[in-house]
């Protein structure tokens, strides 16, 4: 169910009407069936998948805090994927609805579980923990790994193959990418790991955990929580509150604005300019790119504020993703401000185990490039975005290394060109790099540069126009985040007169309806 | 109350508010129709206080832009032309509407020619564009007779049907004032600024869809009777109104074969009179398959061609008034 649906403004409402009349764990029940039923909504067969990771980190997380459990609880958790996708075959009356092959692989899935949670638990004490950690975090990144990169890498050894001069024959099977799974398991894998490192405590209860793995509001793009941000909100009450209610809105009046006015509108240039059977020129290539960066903050950043709403409607505060990033003023900065709950999981599970900054300035330098590398690879399964990845990498560490770049992005005292110098330097560097996200492959890539030197072609249609169809959505946000810079919060209007608020409420609202009665999907679903 | 109300809501509520009653009393017959995907009674043909009327691009009916009077000078014979993408033309100048006009000024006829021709109109849409036609004292109606937009017609009547309904989706354009809006900014910004290469990509694509119907053989028969029905109510619409009508059926081709039509001459043929001709596209284009930009539209030089035959039929026919003596003549 897509934020932006007709659906979801009846859902929603709903649910947060149901949930303050009800109380205690009624309330986990319903969020858990919400949430199944959001995520159903897309494919009910690849719940089974979301079942398995909570049954497989639930028990792992209690297993590493030295809580055993019977095999037959075990068991029975684990059979619920398979309950599941049978259920499912026999009420839409087909077999073919769920492959063979997955139905064997939930069939056999209790058992193996069982039989591993019970062989781990014969492994030395002062193993056990580690192995629970490790059963984890494999397990989560062969579901990912499985399902967003079996396709990459087997098309691409192929392709190696074929190059080589031997076609080995193979006909690989297409597999479905399962929506949210790279924004969940990244959220379990945060969830073991903080058990482990002593910073968490598991969750008790299995329902309780399912619901805070699945929680509607952000479990298809993030934010990515941590267990001790969101956890506890679902073991505490929440109580009504009518300013969490009117922030709730606020944040989702504020999303709706950045998806459907700025990012949709933006998105009708990016689409054209990127479009492979577009000749392009330099004015394009420029109009393109700008307009690409506004559509994928627009967008992305949208679906965060409308998931933070929804989560406030219903009480529960997530963590904000983004804060201003194209005023970043180096590329440290920009990651401090973009999708700050990915950048900051990568750091905490990635860079630092690494070695971070402990280990010298070279290793330093590489251990930030490999992890930016690897940030770019989990945005999607394509050398486009691993090569997104190492470009980022590339410039956090030029950033280090070469000192005007480094002083220009430092804060204090200094001429006053020096902000927007380095602002616009920084958001120069990031649309170069939305450059290489967005195109297809390097070959388009590399006619997006080559076009950058050709600005005159008479096939291009014109662009002055469509330049001002940009500036006509860009600015307004601009002008909103001019509003709410002194708050820190892209959302937060709190501090200006209600007079001026009251207005404001009604422009967004306006531009809102002014662009409504399309479809556009949300980028970062595709993750 | 006071708490659950915040003042800055009920501002903006009662601005939303105030602006809803403005458009209601001040600008209810503003709306262009866009909602109404075409089946608007008189989307596009803004007719301001002094009698002038302007054919604009509004309310899903894309007019090529035309200013003309509510009411022909005297003397004056005026064409207007009905259809679909193929009489719409390349261009307004090079359509066989305008052509026509020139052909017959050139032959000394005081005519005016005005092309209200519509890509993707099927004649459930293009009658409602004839009865806008007949409002504007035509002297001679040009029906371009054709079967291959009726999936179009069905489309976009369901989706007008379901703006009418209750369904959630479209609560929001309920609000006459958020759908002027919306209105206006598709209207004068979107088609105003963008080029159709950007602007296509929000048009409804469902070419699949559209192919399969129309090779199935009960639907294109469905067609055929829906188009035959809808043709003879235009033709009692312009007897009723006192203008004759020429009516063109459309011809299509494939390589190696003769020209098509669909049987749409034999659609037309029985509801020809004194007062309603048919001229066959078939028959006037057949050997110039040369004048075809694909397998039914075709480009200037077939417009051309095209308006010479209505001009020589209109004469044998008698339909044309007498050629005013040449300036200076005796």
């Amino acid at each position: 169910m897509s934020f932006v649906s007709w659906q979801y403004a009846i859902f929603l409402p709903l649910v947060a009407l149901l949930y303050w009349r009800l109380a205690g764990r009624a309330r986990i029940w319903l969020l858990l069936a919400a949430s199944y039923t959001f995520y159903g909504v897309w494919d009910a067969r690849f719940l089974a998948l979301l079942l398995s990771s909570t049954c497989i980190d639930f028990f792992c997380g209690l297993a590493m805090v030295g809580r055993r459990e019977s095999l037959a609880r075990v068991a029975a958790t684990s059979a619920t994927p398979v309950v599941w996708l049978g259920g499912y075959a026999l009420f839409t009356g087909t077999t073919a609805a769920v492959d063979g092959w997955i139905l064997v692989a939930a069939g056999v899935f209790p058992m193996l579980f069982t039989c591993l949670y019970a062989a781990l638990w014969s492994q030395p004490a002062q193993r056990q923990r580690r192995a629970f950690l490790l059963f984890s975090i494999l397990s989560n990144l062969a579901v990912l790994g499985f399902f967003k990169y079996f396709n990459f890498f087997a098309d691409s050894a192929l392709a190696l193959c074929t190059q080589a001069g031997w076609n080995p024959g193979w006909v690989l099977p297409k597999i479905i990418l399962p929506v949210a799974i790279s924004f969940y398991t990244f959220q379990s894998i945060a969830y073991s790991v903080d058990i482990y490192r002593g910073k968490a405590e598991p969750v008790r209860d299995v329902v309780t955990f399912a619901a805070y793995l699945s929680f509607f509001p952000q479990l298809i793009a993030g934010p990515i929580e941590r267990p001790n941000d969101l956890v506890p909100q679902f073991v505490r009450p929440a109580t009504w509150s009518a300013e969490e209610f009117h922030r709730g809105l606020r944040l989702i009046l504020v999303g709706l604005f950045k998806k459907v006015f700025l990012a949709d509108n933006c998105a009708l240039l990016a689409n054209h300019a990127f479009d492979s059977k577009t000749e392009l020129n330099a004015p394009w290539v420029l109009l393109g790119v700008l307009a690409f960066a506004f559509q994928i903050y627009g967008d992305f950043s949208g679906y965060t504020d409308i998931a933070r709403g929804s989560a406030r409607l219903l009480g529960f505060h997530l963590n904000m993703n983004f804060r201003f990033p194209y005023f970043a003023r180096g590329p440290s900065e920009f990651w401090q401000r973009w999708h700050v709950t990915l950048s900051s999981w990568f750091r905490d599970y990635v860079y630092i185990p690494l070695g971070g900054n402990r280990r010298g300035t070279p290793r330093m330098l590489f251990n930030l490039w490999l992890t930016m590398l690897l940030a770019g690879l989990w945005h999607g399964a394509s050398w486009v975005f691993v090569l997104w990845g190492a470009y980022h990498g590339a410039v956090l560490v030029l950033y280090r290394v070469v000192p005007p770049l480094r002083r220009l992005a430092e804060s204090g005292e200094g001429a006053r060109w020096r902000v927007p110098a380095s602002m616009a330097l920084m958001f120069a560097f990031t649309c170069v790099g939305w450059v290489v996200f967005r195109s297809h492959d390097m070959a388009q890539l590399g006619a997006w540069f080559a076009a950058l030197g050709a600005w005159e072609s008479s096939d291009m249609i014109g662009w002055v126009k469509p330049a001002w169809w940009l500036a006509l959505h860009v600015v307004p946000l601009l002008a909103l985040q001019a509003a709410t810079w002194k708050a820190r919060d892209e959302a937060e209007l709190l501090h200006l007169p209600w007079a001026l608020r009251g207005v404001i409420y009604t422009v967004l609202f306006v531009a809102i309806a002014s662009s409504a009665a399309t479809d556009v999907e949300f980028i970062y679903f595709q993750f | 109350m006071n708490r659950t109300l915040t003042k800055s809501f009920l501002l903006a509520l009662a601005l939303l508010v105030g602006c809803e009653v403005v458009v209601l009393v001040f600008f209810a017959r503003n709306m262009s129709g866009r909602f109404e995907y075409g089946y608007h009674p008189t989307a596009g043909v803004v007719e301001s206080d002094d009698g002038v009327v302007n054919l604009v691009r509004a309310g899903g009916r894309r007019f090529h832009p035309q200013t003309l009077s509510a009411r022909k000078a005297e003397g004056v014979f005026r064409v207007m032309t009905v259809g679909d993408s193929v009489p719409r033309g390349p261009s307004l100048h090079d359509s066989y509407a305008l052509q026509l006009g020139e052909h017959l000024r050139a032959s000394g006829v005081n005519a005016e020619s005005f092309n209200l021709a519509i890509g993707g109109f099927g004649a459930r849409r293009s009658q409602l564009v004839l009865k806008q036609a007949l409002r504007l004292d035509p002297s001679l109606i040009v029906l371009h007779v054709n079967n291959s937009n009726e999936f179009e017609d069905e489309r976009e009547w369901r989706r007008m049907r379901e703006f009418q309904s209750g369904h959630p989706k479209n609560w929001l354009m309920k609000s006459r004032a958020l759908r002027r809006l919306h209105e206006l900014k598709t209207e004068k910004l979107f088609w105003q600024w963008l080029p159709a290469a950007i602007r296509n990509q929000r048009a409804v694509s469902d070419a699949d869809a559209e192919v399969r119907a129309s090779k199935n053989d009960d639907t294109r028969r469905e067609w055929d009777r829906l188009v035959a029905r809808t043709l003879a109510e235009d033709i009692a619409l312009c007897r009723q109104a006192g203008v004759p009508v020429v009516l063109v059926t459309q011809a299509t081709h494939e390589p190696g074969k003769p020209l098509m039509d669909a049987e749409l001459e034999a659609i037309a043929r029985p509801l020809a009179g004194p007062d309603v001709l048919v001229l066959p596209m078939r028959q006037v284009l057949e050997g110039r398959k040369d004048v075809f930009s694909d397998g039914a539209h075709l480009k200037r030089e077939g417009h051309v061609v095209l308006a010479r035959a209505l001009a020589d039929l209109l004469r044998r026919e008698h339909l044309l008034p007498r050629a005013a003596p040449p300036a200076g003549g005796q």
